[in-house]
């Protein structure tokens, strides 16, 4: 019988990365242009470490258009590029393409999907796709869970764990999620890094740009060096993304206690600190406001109001992740990219 | 820039919507009978960009539309009967019946005018936010184009001269996903029309066109830019419009399932509603009321532009530049 290509999904949101915050503060842009880029540099990785064939979810801002059109290029065939199949999906332009392209790939056994978001790309995901590892590419504005690295790195540390090289408990990391319920509408929605309270009554716009719009946060990790919400709990009661717990901060303009922290890239805010504190997983907060909207992992999803009674909750069942510096330090240790002399790229094929 | 709108301001947003929507339904009824002269392209479905924006602006702020301009209109302040007149061909329209639909402007409210000429506003509003530049004033200019006219050499060139001249300008892409009927995503390179403000050095974001708040926040940070001397930015609304890119357009190159889901389950005043009335922000009983005297407004409209008088005839040559013997 066959063996099945060695088959690796990407899913890159066309959306992320131009959201309000280009006026607000001074975010960058990523380009879809950009981001057709970074596919092709996953796929020269994803190639010369064995996967044979790649997903990819079309998409109605050309970044499949582009990638298709590269694969059958030179460059493509020199770096011996794995099988392109682009998922053709309904597309509504809408986060559900994202939840719609993972939910396929996980049908189709990926051993890996590569992301290109942010946050909340990442958390649509996860939410699909069980135990498939995870390989994270920061393509949005205030990214906390996926790590801004570049591609082609991050592309060969996925492709060698992928081929089974990489040992699980090397390459693999469990991350933290909290899961935010409401009752009375059924809700049951994650987030991978942090979940806020705004007094803000609509969604509108998404991001969270003032302090005085923030009146709780909940993280799962928080770094020193995070930008975005979850930077007010890493400069104020740090934790790590390994830790079992997590960490909670409650704000109010008129605190005694105030903290200078970046809210988006440019943007330093000042934030009232009423009280900070651990989270410990297993319990459900509810939040202290009556009604608003709780943002999660940075934009404002869901509006409450008196009647609901959401509850925010952290626990250790979040997505598998690729640890790319220690997969990498493997790779290194064990000589994973050593090439002989009948593989094309080897110095001696070469011609000059 | 955020949400914190009064009720005032908030019902005056979903009467500017509701007079929008409903002033094009009753034009979609009524060019059908052939009493309407020229053509009509209907902004239904698209009414909260303009509401978001206008919520900003004052009348001193310059808008320059495209053809698909009643609703900048209304939302501007112009007066409606005015405008049914004036879509009538009548003596009592806001240009005494000389515009018509796709010419409609009103200069006492800062509307420039509609435009026949794909992406001709964009030149317009950039020598309006020069002005105000000279004059020291904070108005600001605010054009807005669709997908179409974001290919336009003119747009490129208003974009180019208020980011180096550093104008109160703002450049609204409301793309509607078809420039007549050629899809948007077959004919805009880059597709997001907001990642090419990055090529003039200016802001650029992307918006949801169907949730008015959604634009309204973008409009303000982008507009309090503008005042406080920070240079031109671009917005991309993605929305839809409800019929035809004009009125007779048979539409056979769209998915009318795409279309009926986006009406019934996205639309622009439906989201307004359910979401103000789900925060205890307005009573069902207050949006149900302006929706029957917008009812009543656009009836009325219609029953005295149609008995309004025509244009003399003697008026073909006043109001031109050039004196005829």
């Amino acid at each position: 019988m066959n063996r099945p290509p060695l088959t690796v999904g990407i899913i890159p949101n066309p959306a992320s990365g131009r959201d309000l915050r280009r006026l607000t503060a001074n975010a960058g842009l990523f380009s879809s242009t950009d981001k057709a880029s970074v596919v092709q540099r996953l796929l020269g990785a994803f190639g010369a470490t064995g996967i044979q064939r790649v997903l990819l979810p079309t998409d109605m801002t050309g970044i499949a258009a582009a990638v298709l059109k590269a694969s059958r290029g030179r460059h493509a065939r020199d770096n011996r590029w794995p099988e392109l199949e682009i998922l053709d999906i309904r597309l509504r332009q809408t986060v559900e393409d994202t939840r719609l392209a993972a939910h396929l790939m996980a049908e189709r056994g990926v051993a890996l999907i590569a992301v290109l978001g942010g946050d909340g790309t990442h958390k649509a995901v996860a939410a699909e796709v069980g135990d498939i590892p995870l390989l994270t590419l920061s393509t949005g504005t205030n990214n906390a869970f996926p790590e801004l690295r570049e591609a082609t790195g991050a592309g060969l540390a996925g492709g060698l764990f992928a081929s089974g090289r990489i040992p699980p408990e090397i390459g693999l990391r469990r991350n933290k999620r909290l899961l935010v319920r409401e009752a009375r509408r059924g809700l049951c929605e994650w987030a991978l890094v942090d979940v806020a309270v705004s007094p803000l009554r609509f969604v509108g716009g998404r991001a969270i740009s003032r302090a005085e719009d923030l009146a709780e946060v909940f993280v799962t990790f928080a770094e020193p060096h995070a930008i975005g919400l979850s930077a007010l709990c890493g400069l104020w009661c740090p934790v790590s993304r390994q830790a079992p717990e997590g960490a909670w901060m409650r704000l109010h303009p008129e605190a005694r206690d105030a903290l200078l922290a970046p809210l988006a890239p440019g943007l330093l805010q000042g934030c009232g600190v009423v009280a900070a504190g651990t989270l410990e997983p297993g319990v459900a907060h509810a939040p202290s406001l009556n009604g608003g909207t709780l943002a999660l992992d940075g934009e404002r999803e869901i509006a409450f109001a008196a009647g609901d009674r959401p509850t925010v909750t952290l626990d250790s069942h979040g997505p598998l992740s690729i640890d790319v510096e220690a997969a990498l330090a493997y790779a290194a240790r064990h000589r994973l990219l050593s090439i002989g002399r009948e593989h094309p790229q080897h110095p001696v094929n070469l011609s000059c | 820039m955020t949400t914190h709108l009064s009720a005032e301001q908030l019902l005056h947003a979903y009467r500017v919507m509701r007079t929008i929507r409903v002033f094009e339904e009753r034009l979609h009824i009524e060019f059908a009978t052939g009493e309407i002269p020229g053509f009509v392209h209907l902004y239904a479905g698209e009414e909260a960009s303009a509401a978001g924006v206008m919520a900003h602006l004052r009348d001193d702020d310059c808008i320059a539309s495209n053809h698909r301009g009643h609703g900048h209109c209304i939302a501007k302040g112009v007066d409606v009967h005015g405008m049914m007149a004036e879509i009538y061909g009548k003596k009592t329209g806001v240009c005494q019946g000389k515009g018509g639909s796709m010419h409609i402007a009103d200069l006492s409210k800062g509307m420039l005018g509609a435009n026949g000429i794909v992406g001709a506003g964009a030149p317009l509003v950039a020598g309006a936010a020069l002005a105000a530049k000279l004059k020291g004033t904070d108005a600001v200019a605010v054009v807005f184009f669709g997908d179409g006219a974001s290919n336009e050499g003119a747009v490129f060139e208003a974009m180019n001269l208020a980011a180096i001249m550093n104008l109160p300008c703002i450049f609204v892409a409301e793309n509607n996903g078809y420039a007549e009927a050629t899809a948007s995503n077959w004919s805009v390179s880059c597709d997001h029309i907001a990642d090419r403000a990055a090529g003039f050095g200016m802001p650029g974001v992307t918006v949801d066109g169907f949730d008015f708040f959604a634009v309204h926040e973008a409009a303000g940070a982008a507009v309090a830019r503008a005042r406080a001397g920070e240079g031109p930015s671009l917005i991309e609304v993605k929305l839809t419009r409800y019929y035809g890119h004009f009125e007779g357009d048979a539409q056979t190159y769209r998915d009318m399932d795409e279309l009926k889901e986006m009406r019934e389950v996205r639309d622009c005043l439906k989201q307004f509603r359910d979401h103000t009335v789900a925060a205890g922000l307005l009573d069902i009983s207050q949006l149900d009321d302006i929706d029957g005297e917008v009812e009543r407004q656009i009836e009325d409209s219609v029953i005295k532009a149609k008995s309004d008088p025509k244009p003399p005839a003697a008026d073909l040559l006043a109001d031109v530049y050039v004196s005829y013997p």
